[in-house]
C-alpha cells in the first residue's frame, strides 16, 4: 500500500506539471481527430483540410487570428470525450473534427454539455443528427451518398443489383437506404453483409455470381473491403455490367496504388483526378493544400476544409455582432446558406445539411472522371465495363 | 492502530478527498482518471482470475461488453434504474462466463485461446442480434448515472466516486479471498493442481468460482462505462482494448499484488495521456511501450513491488 501511495504521488506530480501548459490565444479552434489508431489515415486527411481552412482564414483576416489546437483521440470514444473536455477547459471557441459515429456520438454530447459548437463530416449515420443537440452541425449525411449511388444506377438502367456491405454502422445504413430506394424504383435487389476485417471475399462473390446473377454489384465498405472484393471479382469474373462502391474508392490514392484493379469501378467523389478546380476559392484551396502538404487535396481534406471554413465565417460574424461569447455562434452557423467546394450547405433544425449530394466518379486509365450528375460531369461513363472485362 | 489500517485510511482519504479537491473542477482530468479507473477495475478482475484461478484470460472484453449491453438495454428498453441495471450487467457477465466453463479443463495457452475465441463470438452476436442490440448502429444516449440526494452522479466527479467505489470494493473482495481458506487452496493449486485434488480440493469448482467473480466485476465495470460514456456499439463494447490494456496495467503495476493492477492502470493511462502525449502528441505509445519494457527488465514483478523494495532499503538504511 505504501508503495502504491508513493507511486501515486509521483504520478500526481507529473500530472500537475503537465497541466501547466495551457495558454491563451486570439481565437483557439479545437479539434479532435484519430491521428493514430485504426482511423489514422482518414483522421489525418481531414486534419489537413482543417489546417488549410485555418491558414486561409488567418491570411484573409489580419484582424483576427485563429490557432488550431488538435488532440489525437486515438480512435477511442473515451479519449475523444476527454479531448473535448480538455479543449473546453482551454476555452476553445468551437470544435471542428471527429471521425467515426462511435466517436462523434459521445464527443458531441460532451461538447453540448460544455455548450460548444461541434461541426463534423466524419459520421453520416442518421441518428447522430436526431438527438436534438442544439450545438451539433454536420455537412454530409447518408442520404447524400445514397442519392448519388441510386442516381447513377438509375441512369445505367440496370434491372438487378446485388449489394455487398460491411456490417459496420455507416456502411449498413447506406446499404439499406440504397436497397429501399432501388426496390421502390422497381429494381430487384439482393443484399449480403460481411464482417469488418473479412479477408477472403471469394465465397461471397461466388454466391453473388451463382445465386443472384446481378447486372451490377454495389459495395458498401472501406478501402480494404473494396480491394478484397475486386480481387475476388478478378478471380471469379462474375458476368456483370458495372461494379460500384462508395467512399474512399474513387480517389487518387486508389488510382495510383491499385490502377489495374480499379479500372472502370465507380465511387463517390467530389473531385476528378487529376483535380480540376474551377472557382477562385477552389483554386486557392488547392494551392494552399499543395503548399502545406506537397500533394493534391483529396475528398477528406475538402470536407475538413469546408466544415472549418463555414465555422470560422460564423465565428467572425458572431464576433462582429458581439454575440460570440453569449452563445450566439450556433445561431449564426444555423444561418449558413452557401455554395461550397462540396456543393450547397445549409443547416436544418437538427444541424444536418439537407442539400448534401455526392457526385460519382469512375476510374478510367490514370484518371478519375466525374460521371454523375450530368451538370458536374467531366467525362462520359464507360458502361458496361468492369476491371475483368477490359 | 495497525500500519495496514493507517495506510488504508490514508488511501481512502487521498482518493475520496484529495484527488477530487485537486482536480474536481477540471473536467478532463477527472474524466481521464475515470477512464484509468475503468481499466483498473478490469485489471483487478483479470489479476484475480490469473492469481487465484491460475488462468490467463485474453477474453475479458467479452465480460466487459456483456455487462455493458445488459445494463444499457435494461435501462433503455425496460426502464430499469441505472444502478440496478449495472448490478444486472455484472450478473449477466457472470452468466455469460458459464459458457466458457468447459474450457476450465484446458490449461495455459489453450485456455487463453479458447477465451479469446469466446470474446469474438459475443461481438458477432451483438452485431447480428439487431432486434435487441441495434446491431452495428449501436446505442446512443444511454441513460447516465442518476442524481442521488441532490448529487448528480452523471457528472465526471460523480462518476469518479462511483467507479472508485466499484474498484476499491473489487480490491477488497480480492484481498479477502486471498486471505481466506479458498485463497490458500487456490494458491496451493498453482504449485501442483494434481496434489491438491488428491487432498480433496475441488479445483475445477474453485476455478469456476473465480471465473464467475472475475466476470461479475468486469461486467459491473463495463456497465458503468456504458452509462458514463453514454454510447455502445459491438466494436467498442467488445474491443480488444478492454483485454489488452488491463493486462498491460496489471503487469506494469504488479499483478501478484492487490494494489498493483490499480496503480498500474493509473500510471500507464495518466502518464501516457498527460506526460507522454505532451512530449510526443502522435506516437506517444512508443514511450509507453519503452516504459513497460524497462519495467519488466527492472522489476518483472511490477511497479508496486519495485517501490516496496525501494522503501524497504530506505528503512533498512535508517535503522
Amino acid at each position: 500500500m505504501i508503495a502504491a501511495m508513493r507511486g501515486f504521488a509521483v504520478l500526481a506530480t507529473c500530472l500537475v506539471l503537465a497541466l501547466g501548459q495551457a495558454k491563451a490565444e486570439d481565437f483557439v479552434l479545437g479539434s479532435h481527430l484519430p491521428l493514430t489508431g485504426s482511423l489514422a489515415q482518414v483522421g489525418n486527411g481531414m486534419h489537413e483540410g482543417i489546417q488549410v481552412a485555418v491558414d486561409l482564414f488567418n491570411r484573409e483576416n489580419q484582424g483576427h487570428q485563429v490557432k488550431l489546437n488538435t488532440i489525437d483521440d486515438e480512435s477511442s470514444p473515451a479519449k475523444a470525450v476527454a479531448a473535448v473536455e480538455r479543449l473546453a477547459s482551454e476555452r476553445v471557441v468551437a470544435l471542428s473534427g471527429g471521425y467515426g459515429s462511435n466517436i462523434i456520438g459521445p464527443a458531441s454530447e460532451a461538447a453540448a454539455k460544455a455548450k460548444l459548437v461541434y461541426i463534423t463530416s466524419g459520421g453520416v449515420g442518421p441518428e447522430l443528427s436526431q438527438r436534438g443537440l442544439e450545438y451539433f452541425f454536420r455537412i454530409n449525411n447518408t442520404e447524400g451518398y445514397s442519392k448519388a449511388v441510386t442516381g447513377l444506377i438509375d441512369d445505367m438502367g440496370v434491372k438487378k443489383v446485388s449489394i455487398v456491405y460491411n456490417n459496420k454502422e455507416a456502411t449498413t445504413d447506406l446499404a439499406r437506404t440504397v436497397e429501399k430506394t432501388l426496390s421502390d424504383a422497381g429494381i430487384k435487389v439482393s443484399s449480403l453483409a460481411f464482417d469488418g476485417g473479412h479477408a477472403d471475399f471469394k465465397p461471397l462473390i461466388n454466391k453473388v455470381k451463382l445465386q443472384d446473377h446481378p447486372d451490377l454489384i454495389l459495395m458498401s465498405g472501406y478501402e480494404n473491403d473494396y480491394i478484397g472484393i475486386l480481387r475476388a471479382g478478378n478471380v471469379l469474373k462474375p458476368d456483370i455490367k458495372a461494379i460500384v462502391g462508395v467512399w474512399s474508392l474513387a480517389t487518387s490514392e486508389m488510382n495510383n496504388k491499385f490502377n489495374d484493379l480499379v479500372q472502370y469501378v465507380y465511387g463517390t467523389s467530389m473531385l476528378p483526378y487529376p483535380a480540376e478546380f474551377a472557382t477562385p476559392e477552389a483554386k486557392l484551396f488547392a494551392e494552399t493544400y499543395e503548399k502545406l502538404y506537397g500533394k493534391a487535396p483529396d475528398y477528406l481534406g475538402q470536407f475538413g476544409y469546408v466544415q472549418t471554413r463555414l465555422l470560422l465565417q460564423a465565428v467572425l460574424r458572431a464576433e462582429n455582432d458581439g454575440t460570440l461569447g453569449k452563445g450566439g455562434l450556433a445561431d449564426e452557423l444555423r444561418k449558413t446558406d452557401e455554395e461550397t467546394l462540396i456543393g450547397r450547405v445549409k443547416f436544418d433544425k437538427n444541424g444536418d445539411n439537407p442539400e448534401f449530394a455526392q457526385r460519382m466518379g469512375q476510374h478510367q486509365g490514370n484518371k478519375v472522371v466525374l460521371v454523375w450528375p450530368a451538370k458536374a460531369a467531366t467525362g462520359k461513363m464507360v458502361f458496361p465495363a468492369t476491371p475483368w472485362s477490359k | 492502530m495497525q500500519q495496514r489500517t493507517i495506510i488504508t485510511i490514508g488511501f481512502v482519504v487521498l482518493f475520496y478527498g484529495a484527488v477530487p479537491a485537486a482536480f474536481g473542477s477540471t473536467d478532463y482530468v477527472i474524466s481521464s482518471i475515470v477512464a484509468a479507473l475503468t481499466i483498473a477495475g478490469t485489471a483487478v478482475a483479470w489479476a484475480l482470475l490469473g492469481n487465484l484461478g491460475g488462468m490467463v484470460s485474453f477474453g475479458h472484453a467479452a465480460f466487459f461488453g456483456v455487462g455493458a449491453y445488459v445494463s444499457a438495454l435494461l435501462t433503455m428498453n425496460a426502464g430499469w434504474p441505472v444502478f440496478a441495471a449495472i448490478i444486472a450487467g455484472g450478473a449477466g457477465a457472470s452468466i455469460a462466463s458459464v459458457a466458457i466453463m468447459p474450457a476450465l479443463r484446458l490449461r495455459g495457452p489453450y485456455f487463453a485461446l479458447a477465451v479469446l475465441a469466446y470474446a469474438g463470438i459475443f461481438r458477432i452476436l451483438a452485431t447480428e442480434m439487431e432486434g435487441i442490440t441495434r446491431g452495428a448502429a449501436g446505442l446512443l444516449s444511454i441513460p447516465r448515472l442518476p442524481t442521488i440526494l441532490g448529487f448528480d452522479l452523471g457528472t465526471n466527479i460523480g462518476s469518479y466516486y462511483v467507479i472508485l467505489t466499484i474498484v476499491l470494493a473489487a480490491m477488497a473482495a480480492y484481498a479477502w479471498i486471498r486471505r481466506s481458506e479458498i485463497g490458500f487452496a487456490l494458491l496451493a493449486m498453482h504449485e501442483t493442481e494434481d496434489a491438491t485434488r488428491i487432498l480433496g480440493v475441488p479445483s475445477t469448482r474453485l476455478k469456476a468460482m473465480m471465473l464467475v467473480l472475475s466476470a461479475f466485476i468486469t461486467g459491473i465495470v463495463g456497465a458503468f462505462n456504458a452509462h458514463h460514456i453514454s454510447f455502445l456499439d459491438p466494436d467498442y463494447a467488445f474491443s480488444g482494448v478492454w483485454t489488452v490494456l488491463p493486462i498491460v496495467a496489471a503487469i506494469f503495476g504488479g499483478f501478484r499484488t492487490v494494489s498493483g493492477p490499480f496503480i498500474g492502470a493509473l500510471a500507464i493511462y495518466l502518464l501516457d495521456q498527460f506526460v507522454f502525449k505532451s512530449l510526443l502528441p502522435t506516437g506517444h505509445q512508443i514511450i509507453l511501450g519503452a516504459a513497460l519494457g524497462t519495467m519488466i527488465l527492472l522489476s518483472p514483478d511490477g511497479l508496486v513491488p519495485l517501490l516496496g523494495r525501494g522503501l524497504g532499503k530506505k528503512r533498512h538504511a535508517a535503522t
